[in-house]
């Protein structure tokens, strides 16, 4: 049983830990916090089954298609519910203008996909059944590869390290002449990516559900929210915690009480601690 | 009287509607007033409060099932049963809501929306009790509410009396308080809003509204199960009220109204209902944030004269509070950081002195007006009030001992009638508690009268009265300076810190601005003034302090000040 | 384009700007010529910084304004800095997170990737203190060292005018020499330097030229040659009844 908890958990903690990275990397470049984060992870999920399983394009192709199209979600994101409220960021409008957004990519997904959970294809055929079912640690693959290629890219390349100056000071990253537009443009196509590769490579384990949208938000913003805004090592050290504590209480309580306990250890900690647990103090208001 | 028309027109309309329809209409109509007796009460919470508690069909969930469970298990009779889920609403609204004492908007919407998530699951798997999958019957209601316009009137009567209870919220200081909470919470910490108090208050209002109409919703339905209860339905209140428009009751009962009717009418579209109400939600957010509300609110379309001048009456400041003494700084010392930002400061403050306090950018004039107002505590020495400290870090209790202050940059409401703006002010001078309001009682008509006399004598005072009336978000930057000013007026206070009163003004309206700020210290206030006016400082204090990185470089008459040479060195490099 | 000597870098006329409702600039006119260093002076709150935040397009602006030959309407921040109108914005505001090194490649992220190493490492020959420490965060120097930073920022653009913003700004005695000694070399190098600063006497020490705002509106211009300098700049901030004397040009 033990296995199981951790192959599980796991599995869906780097998930969730996949959907907090896709927040963090939309509220860096903008402060806005994106209710279109856990819509992003289903849409992986259900392109990967349609361009595949329906279409019967080969994996990598597939994917690759996949991702695009929720790169493609995420500019729209940032075009359509971001930009136009950023002016006024302490109105707090891009909270309703996301939801927005997010409940008509989740109605449209639902009326034109389909209101069952749909199968999601074998990738590749690894591990059938077992803890070492390939369902179980392709999301460890692709979140660790997230977290590396991030890695990377903050640290190696110019681009990387304009989204970090963009994120610590949007007014001097603009007044240095920085393309800061276009950097935020990037981070939501990217943010897309991450997103969407969170809900692809678990296709398997929460096959293609357009009501996975609204869990994923909530349940992969339960990191962030944990880790603090921003700070991608909390929301991957949380989302695995949240994934295993999940799990362990899914096998020993069941699933209901696995959902009460986990909101309720949220909603405590975050009384406890409103930053969360590796955020920084607020500023001053007056 | 007026205002009240449309209510009329609309009820009225809701009343005649058995004569001309069949009983299909009778459920829809009953179903829109149920709604309403949720969205009415949480139109408190969104629209005025500006909470985003976006998962309320938990407390719809909550209501059902206790009315249901009372009624199946235990024998209740069907009306104690609606009470009582109208209580399990009143302290389950307070449970959801209390996160936002804490949390922002997004984490509190989250929060909600989980909470949301957790009922139904909770619903569906306690099977002893709430019948999980297979549902439960609904309470039945005895002749004559058992037929389908006999529950149609009773869900009617209640939605109107809610509409009445909610708009003698909106009208009370309560209401008020709750959109100064929700547009300039600042602010409202500094006229001694108690937020907390305040929100408690309304989620319980909002939670018992949610728990009744639950239990009819279970009537309504004749059986419920947790299917029913759909986070869809909770986005359609949502939304209802902010396509109704924030800070209004008329435009979420229309709203309310047109979203329950639309997917009758457009039967085709009923599968994307949902979408098109977020894509309804989108489009107010970006297009028209006022919602229905300001469409309709032809009052605020008129234009106003474009070339007018704001004349204050200085002669009718009245009497202040009586001052408990001069307001003593001794030795403060706050550092943000490594940055000392006061430095060891002592001042004094007396009543019916007119105390500038100038100095370059970074001296600390506006910290160390946060001390005294009470937003910042020293870390060393103490700032007293005659002979007792003054509490730190406590800004709300600072209207309460008559110190009264304005912003660098205007904190105004927006949506609110300049006249509810300086209200605002003087709102711990209310007697009526939140029951004798809600209730409309005399208490409340007594006060409401109280405050909208001194109101309009504090903005005559400024010399604002005629545009009492218009919202403020219309006025010109100078007007919101001159209204910030009735607004601390309008308590009568002891002492008044003016934080650069003067930026952004004419010539002209400095010069009236300094007339009245005598006419304060004439009249026995104690004005502190921050400003970077040189020659407004000269003009009208009567003892000037000049700060530089947080110190105290010089203190004495203007002139004094004036030939002191450091200072003119240290002001001209500023 | 090629610039006479006659026809100024910066030329501004009849410029406004302001945030939101609150208008802070009332028709502010101005002109700086090529290769001259122009001191800014003025009280707090006299719009000093929103004047050069609209020149580099940080705000939206109106009124007429050209730069190097070319119109300033609608252009970008991004834009300006490409024409070598480069702004150091106040309070040495650098990427804490982020080396000495690629807080200056950043300030070259629109110069071809070849030449930014070069440009940095000439932005640091200004200031040897921080070149010894490009390996380290920037929020782990001191506030004297983030300012040379942010200057340093400034000038990996070659600019042809620099806009300092009181860069003079908490720093001590030594450091503020310091740091206004590098505009001294760059006019020799044909800079032109616009100087916001409250230290009055370094500004006026070092510059060529002042003009002193109050309220929004320029209210004195002169050379720093010229007699009398402090005492007229007082009047001008203080004294509405103040009476202009010969020389003395006082436009609003």
């Amino acid at each position: 049983m033990l296995q199981a908890i951790l192959a599980a958990g796991i599995a869906v903690g780097a998930t969730y830990a996949l959907i907090g990275i896709t927040y963090n990397l939309m509220f860096s470049a903008s402060r806005v916090m994106s209710f279109t984060a856990g819509q992003l992870g289903m849409a992986g999920g259900v392109l990967g089954a349609l361009f595949i399983g329906r279409m019967g394009f080969p994996v990598i192709p597939g994917m690759i298609l996949a991702l695009a199209g929720c790169a493609i979600i995420g500019l729209v994101t940032e075009f359509v519910a971001v930009r136009p409220v950023l002016g006024a960021l302490d109105q707090h409008l891009y909270v309703l203008s996301t939801l927005g957004l997010a409940l008509m990519i989740q109605q449209f997904t639902a009326i034109e996909w389909s209101t069952e959970p749909q199968p999601f294809p074998r990738l590749i055929g690894i591990g059938e059944g077992g803890p070492f079912d390939e369902k179980f640690w392709l999301p460890v693959v692709a979140c660790a590869a997230t977290v590396g290629g991030l890695e990377y890219l903050y640290r190696r390349t110019l681009v990387g390290r304009a989204f970090l100056a963009i994120a610590e000071d949007n007014f001097a990253a603009r007044a240095l002449g920085l393309p800061e537009r276009n950097l935020r443009m990037a981070s939501y196509a990217l943010a897309g990516v991450v997103g969407g590769l969170a809900g692809f490579a678990s296709g398997e384990l929460l096959l293609a559900f357009f009501a996975n949208g609204a869990m994923l938000n909530f349940l992969g913003f339960v990191p962030v929210a944990l880790g603090g805004l921003g700070n991608n090592r909390g929301a991957l050290i949380g989302g695995l915690a949240l994934g295993l504590f999940q799990q362990a209480a899914n096998f020993l309580v069941g699933g209901v009480f696995a959902s009460v306990a986990v909101f309720t250890v949220f909603i405590v900690v975050l009384l406890v601690a409103p930053q969360g647990l590796f955020g920084a103090p607020p500023s001053r208001r007056v | 009287m007026r205002r009240a028309l449309p209510f009329f027109g609309l009820f009225g309309a809701a009343l005649l509607l058995p004569l001309f329809s069949n009983d299909y209409w009778a459920v829809i109509g009953a179903r829109a007033a149920v709604y309403w007796i949720l969205v009415g009460g949480l139109n408190l919470v969104v629209g005025y409060g500006g909470q985003l508690a976006i998962g309320y069909v938990a407390l719809l969930t909550l209501g059902a099932y206790t009315s249901a469970v009372l009624v199946a298990k235990f024998g209740v009779d069907p009306f104690v049963s609606y009470g009582a889920a109208g209580l399990v609403g009143a302290v389950a609204g307070v449970v959801v809501g209390l996160p936002a004492l804490r949390l922002r908007t997004f984490y509190f919407a989250m929060t909600t929306l989980g909470f949301a998530t957790i009922v139904t699951q909770v619903a569906l798997a306690w099977q002893s009790v709430t019948g999980g999958g297979i549902g439960i019957g609904g309470p039945e209601l005895p002749k004559p509410f058992d037929s389908p316009w006999g529950f149609y009137l009773f869900a009617l009567a209640l939605a109107a009396f809610v509409t009445w209870l909610s708009s003698n919220v909106a009208q009370s200081r309560f209401g008020r308080a709750l959109v100064a909470v929700r547009d300039a919470e600042v602010a409202a910490e500094a006229v001694g809003i108690s937020k907390p108090h305040l929100l408690t208050t309304v989620f319980l209002f909002a939670g018992a509204c949610a728990g009744v109409a639950g239990g009819l919703f279970a009537t309504l339905q004749s059986y419920i199960t947790p299917e029913a209860f759909s986070f869809d339905l909770s986005v359609t209140f949502f939304i209802a009220i902010l396509v109704g428009g924030r800070g209004s009751i008329l435009g979420p009962l229309i709203g309310n109204i047109i979203l329950t009717l639309l997917p009758e009418f457009a039967a085709p579209l009923v599968a994307w209902s949902t979408f098109l109400y977020a894509a309804l939600l989108l489009g107010i957010v970006l297009a028209m944030p006022g919602g229905i509300a300001a469409m309709i609110d032809f009052k605020n379309r008129r234009p106003l004269a474009s070339n007018r001048a704001i004349l204050p009456n200085p002669a009718l400041i009245s009497g202040h509070g009586t001052a408990r003494g001069d307001i003593v700084l001794k030795n403060v010392v706050l550092a943000f950081g490594g940055v000392r930002a006061i430095d060891g400061l002592d001042m004094t403050i007396r009543p019916g002195e007119v105390h500038g306090l100038i100095g370059p950018n970074g001296s600390g004039k506006t910290t160390t007006l946060n001390v005294i107002s009470g937003y910042y505590a020293p870390q060393e020495g103490e700032a007293f009030l005659g002979a007792s400290p003054l509490p730190h870090g406590a800004p709300r209790a600072r209207a309460a001992l008559g110190i009264a202050r304005t912003f660098q940059t205007p904190r105004l409401i927006g949506e609110a009638s300049v006249l509810e703006n300086v209200m605002i002010g003087a709102t711990i001078e209310g007697n009526a508690s939140f029951v004798e309001s809600v209730f409309s009682l005399p208490r409340h008509h007594r006060d409401e009268k109280h405050l909208t006399a001194k109101a309009m004598q504090a903005l005559a005072t400024v010399g604002l009265e005629r545009l009492a009336e218009v919202r403020a978000d219309r006025l010109q930057h100078s007007e919101l300076r001159f209204m910030e000013i009735a607004r601390a007026l309008i308590l009568n206070p002891a002492f008044i810190l003016l934080d650069e009163p003067a930026a952004g003004l004419s010539g002209d309206e400095i010069k009236r601005l300094g007339e009245l700020i005598k006419a304060m210290a004439a009249q026995g206030i104690g004005v502190l003034l921050v400003e970077h006016h040189a020659d407004l400082i000269f003009d009208i204090c009567d003892h000037v302090t000049v700060l530089n990185l947080g110190k105290e470089l010089a203190s004495g008459s203007p002139a004094d000040i004036r030939a002191h040479k450091e200072v003119v060195s240290a002001y001209l490099g500023g | 384009m090629p610039i006479s000597a006659a026809e100024p870098l910066l030329s501004v006329s009849g410029l406004t700007a302001g945030y939101g409702k609150i208008a802070v600039l009332h028709g502010i006119d101005l002109i700086i010529r090529p290769g001259e260093i122009v001191a800014l002076l003025g009280p707090n709150g006299a719009g000093k910084t929103t004047l050069l935040s609209a020149v580099s397009g940080l705000l939206p602006w109106g009124g007429q304004a050209r730069f190097a030959g070319q119109d300033l309407a609608g252009v970008s921040p991004r834009e300006a800095a490409r024409r070598g109108l480069v702004h150091v914005i106040e309070g040495h505001r650098v990427f804490t997170q982020l080396s000495v090194n690629d807080n200056l490649l950043l300030a070259g992220y629109d110069l071809p990737a070849r030449e930014r190493a070069s440009r940095v490492e000439e932005a640091l020959s200004y200031f040897p203190e921080i070149a010894a420490k490009r390996l380290d965060k920037g929020g782990a120097l001191s506030g004297g060292q983030q300012q040379m930073l942010a200057v340093a920022q400034g000038l990996v653009r070659r600019p042809k005018l620099l806009m300092l913003d009181e860069p003079s700004a908490g720093l001590s005695p030594v450091l503020v020499d310091r740091v206004l000694s590098v505009a001294a070399a760059l006019r020799d190098a044909g800079t032109a330097v616009l100087l916001v600063e409250q230290l009055i006497e370094k500004a006026l020490g070092l510059a060529d030229r002042v003009y002193a705002m109050a309220q929004g509106r320029i209210v004195l211009e002169a050379d720093t040659t010229e007699p009398n300098l402090p005492h007229r700049l007082e009047q001008a901030y203080f004294g509405h009844d103040a009476v202009p004397e010969p020389g003395f040009s006082r436009i609003s």
